[in-house]
């Protein structure tokens, strides 16, 4: 039995030795080149820090970035990556939180790090790449993971405005990466195309799919998915045959009119997931690739990535709203009220989750952990932990679950899990701004504000900038004298939306 | 004209120097949200449609590029 993504690694390592493992627009890695990396790296960290403890990883979109995570996966530790390109303040922000004892950081992103609130050591990733390896060290080293260790933690916002860090472990991870390759059908032939930003969930697809399956990911740079038909050019060249994306990104090409000009040819399958699809983008995708693979994925990042998939069997129209499936292998949904009891059959629900594939919790953060994962209030009889996911589904008669939105304010949007509080909270630091609420337009996508107060709307998203994720940062800004109130005192977000239009 | 189109862009990007930029697509200065929001924005203020063999990094470097593809596709 495994105990540890690193059986997985030396296994494809020695199986697929000469075989490209990751490819930017610049480098390439084998398997054995990335594996060789990974012990380097792992080598010098465990030099530096004892087992079990974070590493932060803060480095860019190129194929050094995995080695340094598995590096630290080596050393017996475990990876909280950082996303250079956030502003200060929200990296300082996870640093408080993650309070690791080293970052380990590449040389484009080493100003950015100095400049950090962080007292422990900074170490840049080009000066330890050629680390002579401790076998010794690096083996026993991994024999201290098990299966329930800490892979990694990835940071999401908080409705209080501080990020959480979600903390996978290696099982997990394990079971969540099996599933969805049983449903893709990975094999070694696939060529992954990564979108996701590597610090974020949905790229653990395109990294631990090709270590498991010995298959291969090309990290698409970031601009090119600005201008659409490079985006394709490079799906081509790359003969890229599996697409693992948001819904944010599968919507881009479609949205901007690639596919009047070209289309990915040797695409075979392409499962999305983050946001609810609208169809008229899947429909051009549909028509122009008819017999590509589509499977509309669901979950949240505390059940490892994805709980439910449905694969899409119809030809989609422009209103089809398309079930959120089945459960992956090793992922228990259940559907309980408010009065946490089972909800009729086909009636609403909160979405609740169980099994192997359940986060280790929040990281530095009891309270949280305790709230949001509980006993199954079913089962009276021994331990079983669920995660309430704030959504709420029902049951469809073929055995579909079917999404029916948020509970609470949360939203999605470009493929980021959004806590509209967390704007708001972010809003009321700013000086000049006395009250606001934030609000989603879900149909052009598009985060609004509205406050009160002298501030103007350049001072507001100048602050954003400086503080926020940029898919953070609101869109519409709306100066009011005063917020409309309901007669509860409650703020009316219904005339709100009026504004919307 | 120019002054409608900054201020589209100062809108939608008050942390960005439009006049003096001149990567905001090869710099990554945009990203690809920023794009398709400016690409809405711009087919409605100057009643034009920005095709995708448009979207090319040369068209929206800079203001003066985006000025100049404007013009183009309000002349055909």
């Amino acid at each position: 039995m495994e105990t540890s993504v690193l059986n997985r690694l030396d296994s494809t390592a020695s199986r697929f030795a000469g075989k490209v493992i990751f490819r930017d627009s610049e480098s390439e890695l084998t398997f054995a080149q990335f594996d060789a990396l990974t012990k380097s790296i792992g080598t010098a960290l465990a030099e530096r820090l004892p087992a079990g403890s974070p590493v932060a990883v803060m480095s860019g979109r190129h194929v050094t970035t995995p080695a340094c995570f598995l590096g630290a996966v080596r050393a017996g530790c475990f990876y909280a990556p950082m996303d250079g390109d956030m502003p200060k303040a929200r990296l300082n922000q996870i640093l408080g939180v993650i309070k690791t004892k080293l970052m380990l950081v590449d040389r484009a992103h080493l100003e950015i790090a100095q400049s950090l609130d962080f007292d422990g050591e900074t170490v840049v990733m080009e000066d330890i790449l050629e680390t002579p390896v401790n076998e010794e060290l690096i083996s026993s080293r991994a024999a201290t993971l098990t299966l329930t260790s800490p892979l990694y933690v990835i940071f999401t916002s908080g409705s209080t405005g501080v990020p959480k860090g979600v903390i996978t472990s290696h099982q997990s991870l394990m079971c969540y990466i099996d599933s969805v390759a049983k449903v893709l059908s990975v094999d070694s032939d696939d060529v992954f195309g990564n979108q996701s930003p590597l610090d974020y969930i949905a790229a653990v697809r395109d990294i631990y799919l090709p270590i498991t399956f010995g298959a291969s990911t090309y990290i698409i740079p970031k601009n090119e998915f600005a201008v659409p038909t490079m985006l394709f050019d490079t799906l081509n060249r790359e003969k890229i045959t599996a697409l693992c994306w948001s819904v944010a990104g599968v919507e881009l090409p479609a949205k901007l009119g690639a596919f009047d000009l070209s289309k990915p040819e040797y695409l075979k399958k392409l499962c999305f997931s983050g946001s609810v699809m609208p169809c008229k983008y899947l429909k051009i995708w549909q028509e122009h690739l008819p017999d590509v693979l589509y499977v509309n994925q669901y979950g949240p990042t505390e059940a490892t990535a994805s709980c439910t998939y449905y694969t899409v069997t119809e030809k989609v129209d422009d209103d089809t709203v398309l079930p959120i499936g089945k459960p992956y292998d090793n992922y228990r949904i259940l559907l309980l009220s408010e009065e946490n009891e089972a909800v009729p059959e086909g009636e609403i629900g909160e979405i609740c989750v169980s099994g192997p594939i359940l986060a280790l919790g929040y990281y530095g953060n009891h309270e949280q952990t305790e709230k949001s994962f509980m006993q199954n209030p079913l089962n009276d009889n021994y331990r079983e932990l669920i995660y309430k996911t704030g959504d709420l589904g029902s049951l469809a008669p073929d055995g579909n679950l079917l999404f029916h939105g948020r509970k609470d304010r949360q939203i999605k949007h470009l493929g980021h899990r959004i806590e509209l509080g967390e704007i708001e909270e972010t809003s009321r630091k700013v000086r000049g701004v006395n009250d606001c609420c934030s609000l989603y337009n879900k149909e052009k996508a598009t985060l609004y504000l509205f406050y009160t107060g002298e501030a103007t709307s350049k001072d507001i998203v100048l602050y954003f900038r400086q503080n926020m994720p940029a898919f953070m940062v609101p869109r519409k800004l709306i100066n009011l004298e005063a917020l409309p109130t309901l007669p509860n005192g409650k703020i009316d977000m219904q005339t709100l939306k009026s504004y919307f239009k | 004209m120019m002054d409608e189109l900054m201020e589209i862009l100062q809108e939608l990007r008050p942390d960005v120097d439009f006049e003096n930029e001149t990567a905001l697509i090869t710099d990554g200065v945009l990203d690809s949200f920023d794009i398709v929001a400016l690409v809405g924005e711009l087919n409605d203020a100057f009643d034009i449609e920005i095709k995708p063999n448009n979207l090319v990094p040369d068209n929206f470097n800079s203001a003066a590029a985006m000025l100049k593809l404007i013009e183009q596709l309000q002349d055909d």
